[in-house]
């Protein structure tokens, strides 16, 4: 799929404004602080109705106006598909296709973009709540059942935690409802865990697709994923909640002398491992960086086996962080098959043989010049 | 210029409901000073009667203005059934079908530590011991499908089953006359688990 026509009004800095797009690769030039990174994220907000530098939707809406609004219309494979959001003091509006849409979930999966930030490639070895917040960004937007499952974990975790916290203090005393608390945390556990486990298992194959070829076939990738699950014993999400309820009564006298819950998917973490060694502790910076790469290359695979159309690639000054291998091999793989923005201060230094003609619009305090 | 301290005060009292805002507040307490003084003088009274004559039920924990309540109070009534609810209103939602005729208990919440609602703190113990000393051989649980009332509705199964009372839930899925297409994905789920053979 891809982004054809694009029209925004009092969105950050700009007032108003209206662009077609090249189906191929969109490059988006000027100097620091002109507005590139806003229209990025016009792009970003009218595929997944929110920001992903803010959670604070008046900060998007331009200084002394009552609203913003991104219009858009995504050519798939099925035909054209006209997009519309509202933001206003009030509140936010989606439309597909002129109809507005009761709830934003079922807006949400229309137009998918994958977004690449330098912050992107501090995953590797970065916090593993970053990596938690990665997968079920990641898997809540293909999976609604996912998502669900994660709001229901959250909300009885921080009753439960609570729960310990006062039965600690001696402020409650009834061990039947922490039983009860334990077996609902296991029945969401177990299904995240679950899911989590097949998820990764197949994101894995297509991460090491993609770091073989980076490294013409010089480094394999395998991601461990680091749960309470004990391999292979267990075949189902049914087996692993028996565990999980089993796993709460083992350790039941040591959450209440701490107060908090000891074990879940709260508490998962995934590692990189490549020829065997853990990237996090062992790889040099730019392995981190290769895996960083592998991992967003293999999301566009997963979402167009997922979903049957090619995701939009959103690269945010990506390019002068990777090194001319990286960058080439980045190309290469977008090249006439993903609709890319990409975010730039010069084209030098760019492999500019690979994208050819690139579109080019220049960005200046808030206008746009093709 | 500030309000006279009469209508402050009235402002500051109708904040105190529920959903009720200082903008809000501020028109109704202006139209409460245009009302007629007969009018406001009932108004006063039914509040102050509602608080000195409504009480709860000593039985059941519904809202009452003789104790033992209307529905403890009638021999007609199946007693072998008590239906636990959240609140005294749902009580008169599931009145109002017209089929139910056993007995109720409220519990006046759920359980939730973020609330500061334990299992002391709800009115579950007088519902133990009604059971002990009563013919009553099911206990019905209609707290809401959210996960407190999950994690409450497993909490009573968990302390009434062991005595041989029948515990059962109800049923979760499509509102009558709804539309499939119309559901979400977590609806028709529950929908699909508890299908029932034809």
């Amino acid at each position: 799929m891809y982004l054809e026509h694009l029209e925004l009004a009092h969105f950050r800095n700009y007032d108003s404004l209206a662009l077609d797009f090249s189906p191929q690769t969109n490059v988006l030039i000027g100097e620091n602080a002109q507005g590139k990174t806003n229209l990025l994220e016009a792009v970003y907000v009218l595929s997944l109705a929110r920001s992903h530098r803010t959670n604070d939707d008046k900060s998007l809406i331009q200084w002394g106006h009552d609203f913003a609004k991104l219009s858009g219309v995504i050519q798939r494979r099925v035909g054209r598909l006209p997009l519309e959001i509202v933001l206003s003091h009030k509140g936010k509006r989606a439309k597909i296709n002129h109809l507005e849409q009761k709830r934003l979930s079922q807006y949400v999966g229309q137009f998918n973009v994958i977004l690449f930030a330098p912050e992107d490639l501090g995953l590797v070895k970065g916090s593993p709540a970053g990596r938690r917040r990665f997968i079920d960004m990641e898997f809540g937007q293909i999976n609604h059942q996912y998502l669900y499952n994660i709001t229901q974990y959250r909300s009885i975790l921080r009753q439960r935690n609570l729960y310990l916290r006062s039965l600690q203090r001696h402020q409650a005393k009834d061990l039947v409802y922490l039983e009860v608390l334990s077996d609902q945390l296991s029945g969401f556990g177990a299904e995240i865990i679950w899911a989590r486990k097949n998820f990764l298992q197949q994101m894995s194959e297509y991460a090491n697709a993609q770091q073989q070829q980076i490294t013409q076939q010089r480094e394999q990738l395998i991601f461990n994923y680091q749960t309470v699950l004990p391999t292979a014993e267990i075949q189902s999400s049914e087996q692993l909640y028996q565990y999980l309820k089993e796993q709460y009564q083992k350790q039941q006298k040591r959450e209440l002398q701490q107060g908090t819950t000891a074990l879940g998917p709260h508490r998962d973490d995934v590692s990189f491992i490549v020829n065997d060694k853990n990237v996090q502790t062992f790889g040099s910076q730019g392995q981190q960086r290769t895996v960083a790469l592998s991992l967003k290359l293999a999301e566009i695979e997963m979402m167009k086996a997922q979903t049957g159309e090619t995701p939009v690639l959103l690269l945010d000054d990506v390019l002068s962080e990777l090194d001319d291998l990286r960058q080439t091999h980045l190309l290469q793989t977008i090249h006439n098959r993903v609709q890319t923005f990409l975010t730039t201060t010069s084209l030098d230094g760019v492999a500019r043989d690979i994208i050819g003609q690139p579109t080019t619009f220049t960005v200046s305090s808030g206008k746009v010049i093709h | 210029m500030q309000y006279p301290e009469a209508i402050a005060k009235l402002i500051e009292s109708y904040m105190k409901l529920p959903g009720i805002g200082s903008k809000t507040a501020t028109r109704l307490a202006f139209f409460t000073i245009d009302m007629d003084e007969e009018d406001v003088k009932e108004f006063a009274e039914s509040l102050l009667a509602a608080k000195r004559d409504l009480h709860y039920c000593s039985i059941c924990g519904n809202i009452t203005d003789e104790d033992p309540c209307e529905i403890c109070r009638d021999a007609n009534r199946d007693q072998s059934k008590i239906l636990v609810v959240e609140q005294p209103k749902d009580i008169m939602a599931l009145e109002k079908m017209n089929d139910y005729q056993g007995l109720y208990h409220v519990l006046h919440g759920v359980l939730s530590p973020m609330d500061g609602k334990g299992p002391e703190d709800l009115n579950i113990a007088p519902l133990i011991k009604r059971l002990q000393k009563s013919e009553v051989n099911e206990v019905i649980i209609a707290t809401n499908a959210s996960p407190e009332g999950e994690s409450t509705a497993m909490y009573l199964a968990r302390l009434i089953k062991p005595a041989g009372i029948k515990v059962t839930r109800l049923a979760h899925g499509l509102s009558v006359g709804s539309d499939i297409e119309y559901a979400d994905e977590m609806t028709l789920q529950r929908a699909v688990e508890g299908r029932q053979e034809m």
